[in-house]
């Protein structure tokens, strides 16, 4: 497994909605980091644009006050010289405009101090200092210009270079921290670009990988999807898709399938049982007829062969053996009695397969009756020349309530059975009551059974081997009507058998329906 | 070799008796066997002109008495017919691909039979 694989299934996965906004909002967060760095970038341009308009004007406002500063010199020098010369007076004009020049380098010196910030505060207070120390020495001289009074010594350069070098710190200082600052701005220009680009680029990679990835898993979603729909749909009806593994709207879909496809593989499944029990009723059915064919056409074999040979001794005027005539005649009686009882097994049978077959209880002495049946069926006991025990417990023996007719069948059908399978042996009918049953058994030492012939002997149809009962007569029908009837009068059969030593079965009934639990 | 012999098949003594009158009045001679085995035995020794054979027979049935008779080259020859109570299509089927020549259900048709034995007695001779 890769090791992305592995990472998305430790945590659940998103939706694909929950994949869309996630996918959107990353893709605005960068779009709003390059718009910020942009932004950025181009305030840091207008400062550095406004930086160098402020250090030229700066410069500028400098270059003026010195112009001012050496015209203004240059005139109270001229003028100095001229009082000493000549004590013409200046007039108000002249005196008037060299105080506006000097208001004018005053408002210079101020406006420079608007320049340059805490750097150059200590440079601007020095040549504030010495430009209105020299200002006000001038100011003094022109006031005293048209007196008596000395003037002040304005020769002295010591003042004017004083203050000339004080700018001269001040425009160095100024042109310094300018550098400074543009170097400073400079950078910030060149990080916000390199930002710009940097993040302009991984944007896009970004949006790729987020574009791929999104692809790449609502496409593994859907390929699961489809995948476990083909399967299903080509008849694998256990193939489930992993809905773990997809959370939110495919998820559900994965989920809702599932679903779909567990109520269709029940559905499936329901009717391929009904189609093979369909099927196999139809076996049985089939095989039922095929039997029933069999057991009919064998008696009807003999009374129609019979009757067309009895026909033909008539008819070709030979003399008739009369004992013989008899005995075939016999012959065709007892075929024609084997088909009744086919058939009255076959209808019994039929009977108790629709449920039609009813019950009708009373109080009978099944001692009675067991002697009864014993009675009737001595010829078929003389027939082998068996012997018969009648072993009855008359102190347990008392009136059942039961269903008389069917209790008869069930008897006669086991004694015949012991009858026909014994030769010259012993066949014994024991009877006994518990508080709660009537048990009879039948036993002979006959034949016998092998383990296989005893799992079958109670099927409809089946005797020991296939020709049994034209080798020893019945129906094959006889067992398994006695089973059906023990179930419904709520017994049990038994069958303990060993081939060449005989068989006994044991029937128990309850004596009283009305005095057992129903489930017993 | 007896070529007019009809060999039967039966285990069931009514039936037996009843067809080896009628077979004998009609002419035929007849003898019996009443399992598989003694078919097979009879068979060999006997070497019947035909052989009319039940199918549910004790100790060998009818359907591997045929098998076992066509791998046998002394008996290969003699032609079987099938005489069974097993009246579907399906059982004619399965007797015809065991080895038997012919086919004819129970209860008999008694002319038809011995039309098919004279076929089947001339055929051999």
């Amino acid at each position: 497994m890769r090791a992305a694989d592995a990472v998305s299934q430790l945590r659940p996965r998103l939706s694909l909605r929950g994949r869309l906004y996630l996918f959107s909002g990353a893709i605005l967060i960068l779009f709003a980091i390059n718009v910020a760095t942009s932004l950025w970038g181009s305030l840091a341009r207008n400062e550095s644009s406004l930086a160098y308009q402020e250090a030229a004007t700066a410069a500028q406002l400098t270059a003026e006050l010195e112009q001012n500063l050496q015209t203004k010199r240059q005139q109270v020098l001229v003028l100095a010289t001229l009082r000493e010369t000549t004590d013409e007076p200046l007039d108000d004009v002249a005196l008037g405009q060299a105080r506006a020049d000097l208001e004018i380098i005053g408002e210079r010196l101020r406006q420079l101090g608007g320049y340059g910030g805490q750097d150059l505060e200590a440079y601007y207070r020095r040549l504030h200092d010495s430009v209105t120390a020299l200002l006000r020495e001038w100011q003094l001289f022109y006031d005293r210009y048209n007196s008596i009074d000395p003037l002040p010594d304005v020769e002295s350069a010591l003042s004017y270079s004083n203050t000339q070098q004080r700018l001269q710190e001040l425009d160095q200082r100024q042109s310094f921290v300018a550098l400074q600052r543009a170097n400073a701005i400079d950078r910030t220009i060149s990080l916000t670009d390199q930002i710009t680009v940097v993040g302009f680029i991984s944007s896009i990679a970004i949006t790729l990988a987020l574009v791929f990835a999104m692809i790449r898993s609502t496409n593994a979603s859907l390929t699961r999807m489809k995948r476990g729909v083909e399967r299903f749909g080509s008849g694998d009806l256990t193939y489930r898709i992993d809905e773990q593994r997809d959370s939110g709207e495919i998820g559900d879909l994965a989920r809702t399938f599932n679903e779909m496809s567990t109520k269709l593989q029940v559905a499936i499944e329901e009717m391929n049982t009904a189609r093979a029990d369909a099927d196999s009723a139809n076996a049985a059915k089939s095989m039922f007829l095929a039997n029933v064919s069999h057991e009919l056409r064998t008696p009807l074999n003999a009374i129609i062969g019979y009757s067309e040979m009895l026909q033909d001794e008539l008819g070709d005027g030979t003399d008739i053996d009369r004992e013989q005539f008899h005995h075939d005649l016999s012959t065709i009686i007892f075929s024609g009695k084997q088909l009744l009882n086919l058939i009255n097994d076959i209808l019994d049978l039929s009977k108790i397969e629709t449920g039609k077959m009813q019950v009708s209880r009373e109080i009978f002495s099944p001692a009675g009756l067991l002697v009864q049946v014993c009675d009737a069926l001595s010829p078929l006991l003389a027939q082998n020349k068996n012997h018969l025990s009648l072993n009855i417990d008359k102190n347990s023996m008392r009136d059942i309530n039961s269903d008389r007719g069917k209790l008869q069948q069930i008897v006669t059908n086991l004694f015949s059975n012991a009858c026909k399978f014994t030769k010259e042996g012993e066949i014994t009918v024991s009877a006994s009551m518990t508080a709660q049953s009537l048990i009879i058994a039948v036993s002979d030492t006959g034949i016998g059974m092998t383990q296989a012939q005893q799992d079958r002997v109670f099927d409809a149809f089946t005797q020991a081997e296939a020709n049994t009962g034209l080798k020893y007569g019945g129906t094959g029908l006889g067992l398994a009507i006695v089973k059906e009837f023990c179930a419904m009068l709520g017994g049990s059969i038994s069958l303990e058998s060993e081939p060449g030593k005989g068989s006994i079965f044991r029937v128990t009934l309850p004596a009283d329906p009305a005095s057992v639990p129903a489930s017993a | 070799m007896n070529e007019r012999l009809v060999l039967l098949v039966e285990d069931n003594e009514v039936n037996r008796d009843m067809l080896v009158r009628r077979l004998e009045r009609a002419g035929h001679q007849v003898s019996t066997a009443a399992d598989g085995d003694a078919a097979l035995r009879a068979m060999r020794d006997l070497q019947p002109g035909v052989v009319l054979m039940d199918m549910n027979l004790p100790i060998k049935d009818g359907w591997t008495a045929c098998a076992e008779a066509q791998a046998d080259t002394s008996i290969a020859a003699i032609p079987i017919i099938a005489l069974t109570a097993h009246a579907m299509e399906e059982d004619k089927h399965r007797a015809l691909a065991a080895g038997c020549r012919d086919y004819a259900t129970k209860p008999v048709d008694f002319p038809d039979l011995l039309a098919k034995i004279s076929a089947h007695l001339d055929a051999s001779r």
